[in-house]
């Protein structure tokens, strides 16, 4: 369904991100991993077309996307990492404006703005403006832009940043939900635990290289460690985590 | 010797600005000017030196306009032997007077919302070891040297130049100096009492009403505050010719005359009324800078201190929406999804965001000045003439507001809100495939439209009867739209989602090209359509004019590239000169 071709990006001659390849297919979950720097924010921003890649390409049903961005967009479901809204708008004419923009006809766009309204908690505060918002209710309105017209592929970059623990479960199950109803899902984390938890598949990067794709098991097996935290830093391989909490505690202590 | 001194001096102002205190005024000063917003680069964020200098504009630019008055070879032209320069300088007097005013008041109406210590401010001062005195004091020192610089800087060209070019005449230097400080001080005092007289307003409300409430009529009230100081800005024209009725009439109520009183009273060439509203404005200063500190220690012991026991949720509107006006409107005029998307989304930025709604006041009030300029004129003993026919200055009414309201929308429509939540649009929209101006023309034209038609129809009919007000309608509609669509060449953003260059070097023609239009599109086609009332054949210019405006736009349409076309997120600023690289680059 959605497939990536070598994917790179620099800026200013240097590389973000190289030669990313993987594809997802209907059904499946694929959780992108990968300390801050590694690439992913780059990465979802050339899967969405909202960034053109250097070289390499992004291919939906087999045709690049930039062909007919309207239309790949037309099936894509997409929560940014910032929950960057218009403050002065009411969380329901945003979801009004989303939805009148992907072309729903109206009548079903109420039906669902309302329902899906009620089921994430926010039916209550529907005509107060996003102003006065907390982040954890903005996300929730990212997160019904997103839903709201059935795409087939939906790609979540940090969906749980300031959700409450109902609102987490219920996201995390979701997640799950939605790959078994044959929906194509990216879905980017700091996270490990949920990544763990929702992810049949696992993209692993940094700086900017791919350095683990495969199924969560094969990637556990291959590792032999016994949660992904432990597989990641294996992989990552970034800083001696014990060692930096020693030198923080010593900062903080020198007189 | 020199250069260790300059070292000593700057290690003891490095030592005295890294104190707690002078931190904490440095943030609020920069706070009132920059703001507080979250918003992303690229926004209207304009620099300190940028504001000042722009700030510091009118009053040179007036001085200079002024010098044909004073100029004593002109003066012996026009056969002027005895002019008198302080008797002469009194209408240009008041006229400063209330600009320094006007432009000090819009000032503190603009940062309304930055003044006071807000909720962002408690969330990362409170925590701080900061005694919330020491809170309290390093913002009033902040607003108080904001204020002192405001006055100064507003005024600063004008307090020079205004008595160098009034002491043209005169080849005394006493002269020109004891005209310069005379005139300094009032403006600056003019100035302080301006921005102390905003900022009584605002602690005032916030004292009295809930917060929820404040925020609620916070708008409509700047809204209200711009009108009067474009009133008060009106008066330059009329009121100087009345202080001479001083004190029968009403313009003693009026704060400037005071600081003409206090102007006068300082040369010594004040009458007892005059004198009498010196003293009135010394009084009056006096009493607004207590009220304002007082205001200010009240509301920040009411809304600063308790901002962990409200909320800032603003509760939601029960109000039920106005849908059967939405469906009439997405069923006639909004054919495209993106435009009945896009519609809502401009004319909710325009009414609730208060960038924009401020600025398309601003551009709004200067129409109602301009336009009862020309109804003063119009009405001014010639009423008998009025009953029959209307005047050109009564025909050009409308158009004088549908001038300034469309050209007001296309200006805010380039000022960014949000940048970083475009991504919807990015998202959503085809680059190639756009309906910018389509959208962009319904919003202007909805602006302009419904009051022509409630308003000026039945207004003119009812005064001059039908045959003028349908040729007032169609001529006030046609106009509008050809100006909409001359506005709207090479248009290809959403309005409000594209960034903003930080300066245009092409601002100066704009103004000039604003003005220029102001004459064609109002002066010219009043005079012709009152031509046309008493001759119907003139009636064919507005034909010619129409076709030749649509044939030259749809040949620059027809001249622009594909690239030209496509929709934009980002704009750069224009350069003044571009090189021909007649090298190649190399």
């Amino acid at each position: 369904m959605l497939e990536a071709r070598e994917l790179t990006k620099s800026y200013a001659s240097l590389p973000a991100v190289k030669d990313v390849t993987f594809s997802l297919s209907p059904g499946q979950v694929l959780g992108c991993l990968g300390p801050n720097g590694s690439g992913k924010s780059t990465t979802v921003k050339m899967l969405t077309g909202l960034l053109e890649p250097t070289r390499g390409q992004v291919l939906f049903n087999g045709e690049y996307i930039q062909k007919n961005l309207v239309g790949y967009r037309k099936c894509l479901g997409y929560v940014p990492e910032e929950p960057n809204l218009y403050p002065y708008l009411t969380g329901r004419e945003y979801l009004e404006m989303a939805g009148t923009l992907r072309g729903m006809p109206r009548p079903l766009l109420e039906h669902k703005i309302d329902r899906l309204l009620d089921l994430f908690t926010l039916h209550s505060h529907r005509n107060a403006t996003i102003a006065s918002y907390s982040k954890g209710m903005r996300q929730r309105i990212l997160l019904i832009a997103a839903l709201i017209d059935d795409p087939k592929v939906l790609i979540f970059d940090e969906p749980l940043s300031g959700l409450d623990v109902t609102s987490a479960l219920v996201l995390k199950n979701l997640i799950k939900s939605l790959g078994q109803q044959g929906k194509a899902v990216f879905y980017c984390s700091h996270v490990l635990e949920v990544v763990e938890q929702v992810c049949s598949h696992l993209l692993i990067l940094r700086k900017g290289d791919v350095i683990a794709h495969d199924t969560t098991e094969a990637i556990h097996n291959k590792i032999e460690h016994s949660s992904l935290e432990r597989t990641f830093m294996h992989l990552v391989e970034e800083v001696d985590t014990e060692k930096v909490t020693r030198e923080i505690i010593s900062t903080m202590e020198t007189r | 010797m020199i250069a260790s001194l300059v070292r000593g001096v700057r290690q003891t102002w490095d030592a005295h600005s890294r104190k707690p205190f002078l931190q904490l005024v440095r943030l609020f000063g920069g706070r009132i000017f920059h703001g507080s917003n979250e918003g992303g680069g690229g926004e209207l964020d304009l620099s300190l030196g940028l504001i000042l200098s722009l700030l510091a504009l009118p009053g040179g630019f007036y001085s200079i306009l002024l010098f044909e008055k004073y100029a004593t070879l002109l003066q012996w032209m026009r056969g002027q032997p005895d002019f008198d320069p302080l008797t002469a300088a009194l209408p240009d007097e008041y006229f400063f007077i209330v600009l320094s005013m006007v432009v000090t008041g819009v000032v503190a109406v603009w940062r309304w919302d930055s003044i006071f210590p807000d909720r962002r401010d408690y969330a990362n001062l409170v925590p701080l070891p900061i005694l919330t005195r020491h809170i309290f004091l390093a913002n009033l020192t902040a607003i108080l040297f904001l204020t002192l610089v405001l006055a100064l800087d507003v005024n600063a060209a004008s307090a020079v130049l205004f008595p160098l070019v009034v002491s043209a005449s005169e080849n005394a230097f006493g002269f020109f100096l004891q005209f310069v400080w005379v005139h300094a001080l009032v403006v600056i005092l003019a100035s302080v009492f301006s921005f102390f007289a905003v900022f009584v307003t605002v602690g005032a409300l916030m004292v009295t009403l809930p917060y929820t409430a404040f925020r609620r009529v916070s708008l409509y009230l700047r809204g209200i505050l711009l009108a009067c100081l474009m009133t008060v800005l009106s008066t330059s024209f009329t009121v100087p010719a009345m202080v001479n009725q001083l004190p029968g009439t009403w313009v003693k109520f009026l704060p400037p005359v005071w600081f003409l009183g206090l102007c006068q009273l300082i040369r010594a060439r004040a009458s007892p009324s005059l004198a009498h509203l010196g003293w009135v404005a010394i009084l009056g200063l006096g009493g607004v800078i207590l009220a304002a500190i007082a205001a200010y220690a009240l509301s920040y012991r009411r809304c600063f201190l308790r901002i962990p026991e409200t909320t800032d949720v603003t509760p939601p509107s029960n109000r039920t929406r106005a849908s059967w006006m939405a469906r009439v409107l997405d069923r006639t005029i909004l054919t495209s999804p993106y435009q009945r998307a896009g519609y809502r989304f401009v004319m909710k930025t325009l009414l609730r965001s208060e960038h924009h709604s401020l600025v398309l006041g601003g551009f709004f009030g200067f129409g109602v000045v301009i336009a009862s300029q020309f109804l003063f004129a119009a009405v001014h003993g010639r009423h008998n003439e009025l009953a029959t026919t209307p005047s050109p200055e009564i025909l050009a009414i409308p158009l004088i507001l549908s001038y300034c309201i469309i050209l007001g929308a296309r200006f805010t429509f380039d000022i960014p809100t949000e940048l970083r939540a475009n991504w919807i649009f990015r998202l959503s929209l085809d680059k190639g495939r756009h309906e910018c101006v389509p959208l962009a023309r319904r919003v202007m034209l909805s602006l302009v439209l419904p009051w022509v038609v409630a308003v000026v129809l039945p207004v003119y009919g009812y005064l001059w009867g039908w045959r003028v007000a349908l040729l007032q309608t169609v001529v006030v509609t046609t106009l509008s739209m050809l100006l909409t669509e001359v506005l709207l060449v090479r248009f290809r953003k959403i309005p409000f989602t594209c960034s903003y260059p930080p300066f245009r070097d092409s601002a100066v023609v704009t103004v000039l090209s604003y003005i220029l239009g102001f004459f064609v599109f109002v002066v010219f086609t009043a005079n012709l359509e009152y031509w046309s009332l008493f001759n119907p054949i003139l009636m064919v210019a507005f034909v010619v004019i129409g076709l030749a405006v649509w044939y030259v736009l749809s040949q620059i349409h027809r001249g622009m590239e594909e690239i030209e076309k496509e929709l934009i997120f980002e704009e750069n600023a224009t350069t003044g000169f571009e090189l021909l690289d007649l090298q190649g680059g190399t």
